[in-house]
Formats: structure tokens, C-alpha cells, sequence
């Protein structure tokens, strides 16, 4: 480590890293365009600038992202020479800048509009015609490109190269004119492409499937954890008031994603809207479900579950650890083995991030002494039991819904978002979404990812750990007074 | 013509200079058979090069001995070096490479070989301007005649010293003759310069140590190992030795290139060497060194063409390529135009020179065209201000700001009447400037 001054303060900096790293992690917030701690620092928006002392000689005003530490350098990023430097950048950033953020859905989140806040002079100077450019220009299905709004950072040119190492996207043409373009207008491709949003510091890249559809700082930010693979990436849940999700978006987390997801993963997030859920739950009258109380359904599950031994236990891999406890203690007062159905592979493994695991908690449920059950394997067990408890989120997605709506034989007791349908169905227990929770997983690699409740539970909706605890329970003091 | 001892066109001015026969008989390449048959080692070359105080000629004018001190010690590094030759001569205005490598092919390719040995490069990049044809044309000639002397390739001339010599067409960009911009664009690129540090001494083409020089300062070489240090230094002043390329251009009776030591006044390459100012007119002023200089009003003509005195000026030597306008000439519209070539070839990698090259023509247009105001002549010299120096990853935002703001500083008046009148003083009454066709 380096020992080196940020504004007064002798702090120590990674050698490795450049000047702009060492001021980030210490408080003094230089503004960056091009530089993205992920990527290869090209120091072309040269709007990193601070004034760096060495020696005796006199201060020098320079990009930051290119500069490497020294021992000894006193930098100050404050300096009156160092701001001047920045609002002539981004003087000239603004130039041809269409300034049209009140429909920009990159607005309130936007790296220029923040430091045009902070160093800007508040009025533009140019009188000139701004460039005239695509608006709108697909570049596939997930993203679509603004060229007026784009400042040329080059970000996601260094993303696709670097990151998913599928150069798709260059500069075209030269100087002024200069766009952002795939070959030949190709649309992009790849499962990679939501992190262009991601890094694009303005709002020239924007998803598709978010374009229009929030304003930023509507959004309630709750930090979380990824579901579609075993890797658990980082993420921020981000819900307009209160009620719909409206996007995902990776977090930094240096043990597993840094600061990238797939999009797969990205675009779950419009799983958690659905409205056909069973709030707060159902139970067999006569011949119909008929929504009633989270203790109205238990009472019956209990008394369900002990007129028939012989129970089968299958957990969703969803479950989080907290809720694998609940469900290892129900199993044990039924007499079952705990086991979770693990789906097969999705296909979507690749090098990077996604491992084509479908179960986030397999780690977590398999040290909790589960067992992995194959789908056709969950369904014979079902078929062949006099009575099945399924918990946890998707699981009857999972076992396939219209195979256990035809079974007539046997009878199920869910703990699922949703409610089953058919015969076999005697109780449906609502439960929290993965966005409505708090829990943790374990990732393929033993990190443990944190799930936060990132939206109220639906009205009477009560933790799959408490449902079960007192489905439990109630099981222990009606099986002995039965006895 | 002229009264001053001449080397560097000697050669170029007899008939066929450019065939092997003729100038080999004229002593093209004594110098590379004096290094390789009496043994001169590299650092004897370097260190004679450092003593000439030879400055390059491709605007900067850095020692060049110095810069081929910067290459790596060959014993600690053993990386593969290259000499790149920057030959993309596309300053507006500068023309005197072009001349070399047309009239003496031969004497810059053992410039290049001398060079080359110096530095210990096993290969020789030639990149040549894309328009610069029949200079390309005549200089890949020479490298195929000189390879059948065995002077390019394995073991030069029976000795150790191997050099291969590549020759590559730049695609009509400025940028590419910005020494990493050169780099980039050899490596199959985008010319889109590297920031420095690393320079390329250290990590130059494919990451190899590299030295990029240009035409004029190796074709000095040659002369420099055969005739001595000392020599070299009789001509030219004691910071800027030796002869250098003058182009002159613009409104003078006898524009061309003329070889001139360092030092003699603008005056006298005005009057004595291009016949003075076209059609008995008076002179406005002068870019000294190419478009990217600043301009020189009239009363600076006494100035010595040499570094430190057109620094002095405030201005710069650049590339030494006179640009003279009469007094009819509009500096708004000169400026203009200078400010339309930096828009366009700016590469557009910094903000700084992407937006301000193009805000710079802008505004020099609508105060040509009579639409400007009094504050956007402020606005020049702020802007500019905002670009240079040294405020980008090269010198090209620097290279528009410079212009502008000498314009600016020399002749706000004319600037101002543009702004008072509505229209271009230099023009008649009811005419109006043709808008612009396409560049280039």
C-alpha cells in the first residue's frame, strides 16, 4: 500500500489502482463519465480532473482515472483549479446535450445531471443548433440507444469487450459526429446486455422493458439477492410505491457479481407482479377452495395431516435457510425426510455469472441435511402419498401445476404464492414473494446473499417461517390431545 | 538563390535522385556503410545525434537524441523495438516531407536504417499519408531496390544488424499522425491516441518499445554520423541546429520548399527566398508553423524562423510551414476554415475537443457570415481557454485552441467589425460566402 494525502488526509492507496480508486474509497467524490471501476480506464471524458502535487513541483491539474499513485502525492480534489477544469468539461459535455430529462427515464439516477448540479456554471452558453440524431435506435431487444443524449464515454463499447467478451457495439465515424453503433445495425445479443443501462453514466442506453415506466426517485431501493440461478447475485429491488417491481439491478458485491447481472435474472422481476395470488389463504369446503384465515387453513392442514400418516415433505429451492429450519422441524413432526425439488439445468450457464442452476438455496437447503429431489421424482412421491405438504415460493410451478390439478387420489397442502387447483388441493397457505421477505441464501460458492423486504405482504399474508412454526405446533398439541 | 550551405536537398534536386543508381552514386547510404563497417555502436550514434542538438522536425521539436535515449537498455529488456516512421504529413500547410520522400527516397530510408540501428529496432513501420501516393509509391521502390542491394533485411551489408521495413497507408486522418494515434492505427485500429504515460519508449506499437519519429528529422541522420556533430552545429542558431524544411504557402510570388538553417527571419524567406508578397500587396500576417500555430500580424516578420524566438512570439515553429496572407485576406474566414478541419478531424475521444472543435466553427461561422454577436468573441478565448493546454489525451484540442485564441488576440478588431457591420468587410457589397461543401 501506498501512503498518499487526499484533501489533508494521509490515507493509504492500492499502487494497482488508479488515483480516481483511492479518492473514491476515501470520501472525496471525484466525478467520472468514462471511468467504471469494472473496465479498463481509457481517460477520455477528462472529467476526473484534481490537482495532484509530487515533490516540489507545482500542482498539476489531471485526469484522475489515468493517474497512478505515488508515494507522497498530495492531491486535492477540491482544488479552485481543479473545479474550474471540471465545469469546462462539462461545459462542453452540455454542448450538445438535448437536456431533455423531465422524459428521460435516466433522470434523478444520471451521473451529468448530478456533477452539472455540483460544478456546473447553471446556464449554457451555446446558442448553437444541438445535434440531431436517433432518438430512439433499437439495438435489439433489450436495450434501445438515444445518440443525442449518448456523451461517448465508451463504457459500453469496454462492457461488451471486456465483460461478456462479445465485442457487439464500437464508435462510428469520427470527432462530432461520432455515434455509438453495432455492425452493420445488428441487434445485440447475448444475456448480458441490461448492464449497458447499468453503465451508460446518461440515459443513451435504456431498457426497454423500463423505458417509461417510473420515475427513479419513486423507486424505494431495497438491497437483495437474485433468484434465477445458484450464483445469488446482488441486487437492488426497486418498487414504486409499494406495489409493483419495477426493475432489478445489480449491486456491487466483489465476492460474486461485482457489479454486473444476467438478464435473465434482470427481468424476473416482472414474476413478482402478478396479481392472482392467494391472499392470505384457502381451504377445501365441501368441494371448493374457499379463501379463510392463515389459522382457519392451518387448523384444517393440521387436521388434514394427521388423519393420514405417511406424509410427503417437498420444499421449493427458494426457500431460504430461515424457512428450511421451519420446514426440517415440520418434517420431523410428520416423520418425513426433508427434501427440496431441484428443477434441471435451464441451459443459460455461461463463464461469467449465470451457473444454469435454477435453485439459489441448494447450498443452504443441502447443509440444512436436505435432500435434492428431481421433478419426476417429486411428483411419483406425491402421486403415491396419501398426503403431500409443498412449501415455499413456485414450488407448485415447479412440480408442475396441471400434473398435480389432475391427480383426484391423494391430497396436498401448499404453502405458495399461488393457490392449486383440482381435487387433491385441501389447503392453500399464502405466503411472501422473495421481494416481501427477509431471509438468506447460500450461493454455489458458500456466500450467503440477504433477502429484504423490499415491499409490504399483502393484508393477512403472515412469514412462511411462522406458518409453518405454527402449523407445527399446532400438529404437536392436536396430535397429543388426540392421543 | 540562396547564400546558405544546403545537405538535405542536394541530392533530391539532381534528375532521376530518386532511382538507386543515381543516388547511390551520390552517396546515399555512406552513412549506414560507415556505421556497419567501422563498428560505430549505437551509442556512439545516439550520443553524436545528442551532441548535433538535432530537434525533431514534426512540430515539437524535441531532442531527438534524447528521445532515442528514452528506448530501454536492450541488455534488461529484451523486448522486440520498433522504429515507426511518421510520414502521414497532414498539418494544413506543411509539405516538406512529401518532397523528401519523393526526390530522395533513398537518403530517407537510410535515414530510417540509421535511426533504427541506433534505437536497435529490428523493424522499420513507414506510415504514409493515405493521399500521399506517388511519394508511397516512390518510397516502397526504394525499400524493394535497397532489399536487392541487401541493405534492407537479414544481416545488413554482411553485418549484425538485421531491419525489416513495413510500409502502411494511413486513410486520410489527421489524428493518425499523433504519434499514438499512429500506433493505433498501425495496430489495425482506430486512430484514436493512447494517453501517456506509458510513452512509447516503454510500451509503444503491440506494447513493444517503439520510437516514432518523423521524415525530416531522420533524414538528418545520415549526414549527422558522416560529417560530425560539430559540423551540424555550425549551421542553424545554438538551440535549434542544423538546416530545416521551410514550406511557404499562401499569397507570395514563389511558394515551395526551400532548405534554410534555423535562424534566418521570416523577413528574408518572405523576400529574398519567396520573391515577397504576390501581386505587390501588402502582408496581413502569418502562420508560422502550419495551421496549428498562431497567427503572426505583419510586425512580427523580423522574427528568426527557430523554436525559442516564434515561441517568444507566442506563437510556435510547428512544422515550419509558412503560411502567408495578404491584406485582403479575412482572419475570421482563415480562422474558419483552420477551425472546420480541427472539427473534422478531431477523433473524438475527449469532450474537450469533440464538442469544442465543433462550438470553435461554429462560432467563427456565424460571425463570418455577419450572425455573430459581441460576447462569442469572449466566448472564443474562454472556450479555448477550456481546451488547451494540455487538457486532453493529445495535442489536437490544443492545436484548435491555439489559432483561435492568437486570432483573437492579433486581430479582435476585424472580428469586431464583423460583429458591428452584420457582414464580411472583405467582401463586396451583396455577395455572400458560399456555404461549405463536404470536407476534404
Amino acid at each position: 500500500m501506498t501512503k498518499i494525502t487526499i484533501n489533508g488526509r494521509v490515507v493509504e492507496a492500492d499502487p494497482k489502482k488508479p488515483l480516481i480508486q483511492a479518492c473514491h474509497e476515501n470520501g472525496a467524490d471525484v466525478p467520472m463519465y468514462c471511468y467504471h471501476p469494472g473496465l479498463t480506464p481509457v481517460g477520455s471524458c477528462r472529467i476526473c480532473q484534481v490537482e495532484v502535487q509530487q515533490g516540489t513541483a507545482p500542482g498539476r491539474v489531471v485526469v484522475a482515472c489515468r493517474t497512478p499513485v505515488v508515494e507522497g502525492m498530495v492531491v486535492d480534489t477540491e482544488s479552485p483549479k481543479a473545479h474550474e477544469v471540471r465545469r469546462e468539461c462539462l461545459e462542453f459535455l452540455l454542448k450538445n446535450h438535448p437536456l431533455d430529462c423531465p422524459i428521460c427515464d435516466k433522470a434523478g439516477e444520471c451521473d451529468l445531471q448530478d456533477y452539472a448540479f455540483a460544478e456546473g456554471q447553471g446556464e449554457g452558453r451555446s446558442n448553437e443548433p444541438r445535434r440531431k440524431l436517433d432518438k430512439r435506435k433499437s439495438l435489439g431487444d433489450v436495450i434501445v440507444l438515444d445518440e443525442e443524449r449518448c456523451i461517448l464515454c465508451s463504457r459500453c463499447v469496454r462492457f461488451m469487450e471486456e465483460i461478456p467478451k462479445t465485442p457487439q457495439l464500437a464508435v462510428a465515424d469520427l470527432g462530432s459526429r461520432s455515434v455509438i453503433a453495432t455492425f452493420m445495425d445488428r441487434p445485440l445479443s447475448g444475456n448480458y446486455q441490461g448492464n449497458l443501462a447499468d453503465v451508460c453514466p446518461v440515459g443513451a442506453l435504456t431498457l426497454k422493458q423500463f423505458r417509461f415506466q417510473a420515475r427513479v426517485w419513486n423507486l424505494k431501493k431495497t438491497l437483495s439477492t437474485c433468484g434465477e440461478c445458484s450464483r445469488g447475485c446482488a441486487i437492488t429491488v426497486e418498487v414504486l410505491r409499494g406495489k409493483d417491481v419495477k426493475r432489478f439491478r445489480p449491486r456491487y458485491e466483489p465476492a460474486v457479481n461485482q457489479w454486473w447481472m444476467c438478464d435473465t435474472g434482470r427481468f424476473s422481476s416482472e414474476r413478482h407482479n402478478a396479481i392472482e395470488r392467494v391472499v392470505p389463504a384457502a381451504r377445501r369446503v365441501e368441494d371448493l377452495l374457499r379463501i379463510c384465515s392463515v389459522d382457519e387453513a392451518l387448523a384444517q392442514a393440521a387436521e388434514t395431516l394427521l388423519a393420514h400418516s405417511g406424509a410427503v415433505c417437498l420444499a421449493s429451492p427458494f426457500m431460504t435457510v430461515e424457512e428450511g429450519k421451519a420446514f426440517g422441524a415440520l418434517c420431523k413432526s410428520l416423520g418425513a425426510t426433508p427434501a427440496f425439488v431441484s428443477p434441471p439445468p435451464s441451459g443459460l450457464q455461461d463463464s461469467l455469472l449465470n451457473t444454469g442452476d435454477p435453485c439459489p438455496n441448494r447450498r443452504g437447503l443441502a447443509e440444512l441435511g436436505f435432500e435434492a429431489v428431481s421433478v419426476a421424482d417429486a411428483r411419483a412421491r406425491i402421486a403415491g402419498a396419501s398426503v403431500s405438504v409443498l412449501a415455499g415460493e413456485r414450488v407448485i410451478e415447479l412440480c408442475d401445476r396441471a400434473m398435480l390439478a389432475t391427480m383426484t387420489a391423494t391430497r396436498i397442502v401448499t404453502f405458495d404464492t399461488h393457490a392449486l387447483e383440482g381435487a387433491a388441493a385441501m389447503v392453500c397457505v399464502g405466503i411472501p414473494e422473495q421481494v416481501e421477505k427477509i431471509g438468506h441464501w447460500v450461493n454455489v460458492d458458500g456466500h450467503v446473499g440477504k433477502l429484504s423486504m423490499a415491499r409490504p405482504v399483502p393484508l393477512g399474508i403472515e412469514p412462511l417461517t411462522r406458518t409453518l412454526a405454527s402449523l407445527t405446533s399446532l400438529l404437536a398439541t392436536s396430535g397429543a390431545s388426540s392421543r | 538563390m540562396s547564400q546558405y550551405p544546403t545537405y538535405l536537398l542536394d541530392r533530391a534536386k539532381l534528375p532521376d535522385a530518386h532511382t538507386f543508381a543515381v543516388a547511390t552514386k551520390h552517396g546515399a547510404y555512406e552513412a549506414l556503410r560507415k556505421v556497419l563497417k567501422e563498428g560505430i555502436t549505437p551509442a556512439q550514434i545516439i550520443q553524436v545525434v545528442k551532441d548535433s542538438g538535432l530537434r525533431g522536425r514534426g512540430g515539437a521539436g524535441f531532442p531527438t537524441g534524447m528521445k532515442w535515449g528514452f528506448m530501454p537498455d536492450p541488455a534488461k529488456d529484451t523486448r522486440p523495438r520498433y522504429l515507426a516512421l511518421n510520414a502521414d504529413e497532414s498539418e494544413p500547410g506543411t509539405c516538406k516531407d512529401r518532397v523528401l520522400m519523393e526526390m530522395d527516397p533513398h537518403g530517407f530510408l537510410e535515414g530510417c536504417l540509421v535511426a533504427a540501428y541506433a534505437i536497435r529496432a529490428q523493424a522499420i513501420y513507414i506510415y504514409v499519408r493515405g493521399e500521399y501516393r506517388a511519394p508511397y509509391n516512390r518510397v516502397a521502390a526504394a525499400v524493394e531496390d535497397a532489399r536487392k542491394a541487401g541493405l534492407v533485411g537479414k544481416k545488413i551489408l554482411g553485418s549484425d544488424f538485421s531491419c525489416e521495413v513495413w510500409m502502411h497507408k494511413g486513410a486520410g486522418a489527421y489524428i493518425c499522425g499523433e504519434e499514438t494515434g499512429l500506433m493505433e492505427s498501425l495496430e489495425g485500429k482506430r486512430g484514436h491516441p493512447r494517453p501517456k504515460p506509458p510513452f512509447p519508449a516503454m510500451f509503444g506499437l503491440w506494447g513493444q518499445p517503439t520510437t516514432v519519429n518523423n521524415v525530416e528529422t531522420v533524414f538528418n541522420a545520415p549526414f549527422i554520423v558522416l560529417r560530425g556533430a560539430e559540423w551540424f552545429k555550425s549551421m542553424g542558431t545554438k538551440t535549434s541546429t542544423g538546416n530545416l524544411l521551410v514550406g511557404v504557402s499562401g499569397h507570395v510570388n514563389r511558394p515551395g520548399v526551400y532548405e534554410l538553417p534555423f535562424g534566418v527571419t521570416c523577413r528574408e524567406i518572405l523576400d529574398d527566398v519567396c520573391g515577397g508578397m504576390w501581386k505587390h500587396k501588402k502582408l496581413k500576417g502569418f502562420l508560422p508553423g502550419g495551421s496549428s500555430t498562431g497567427v503572426l500580424p505583419a510586425s512580427f516578420i523580423d522574427t528568426p524562423m527557430e523554436h525559442d524566438a516564434i515561441k517568444a512570439t507566442g506563437s510556435m515553429l510547428g512544422t515550419a510551414a509558412m503560411i502567408v496572407m495578404d491584406e485582403d485576406t479575412c482572419m475570421v474566414r482563415a480562422h474558419e476554415i483552420i477551425a472546420r478541419f480541427y472539427e473534422h478531424e478531431s477523433c473524438g475521444q475527449c469532450s474537450q475537443c469533440r464538442e469544442g472543435t465543433q462550438w470553435l466553427h461554429q462560432i467563427f461561422h456565424r460571425i463570418e457570415i455577419g450572425q455573430g454577436k459581441r460576447e462569442d468573441i469572449d466566448m472564443l478565448v474562454t472556450l479555448s481557454r477550456g481546451m488547451a493546454p494540455g487538457k486532453t489525451i493529445c495535442a489536437l484540442s490544443d492545436a484548435a485552441a491555439i489559432p483561435t485564441l492568437a486570432a483573437v488576440a492579433h486581430y479582435r478588431g476585424e472580428f469586431e467589425d464583423h460583429v458591428a457591420k452584420g457582414c464580411c468587410p472583405f467582401l463586396p457589397a451583396g455577395v455572400k460566402r458560399p456555404s461549405f461543401a463536404g470536407a476534404h
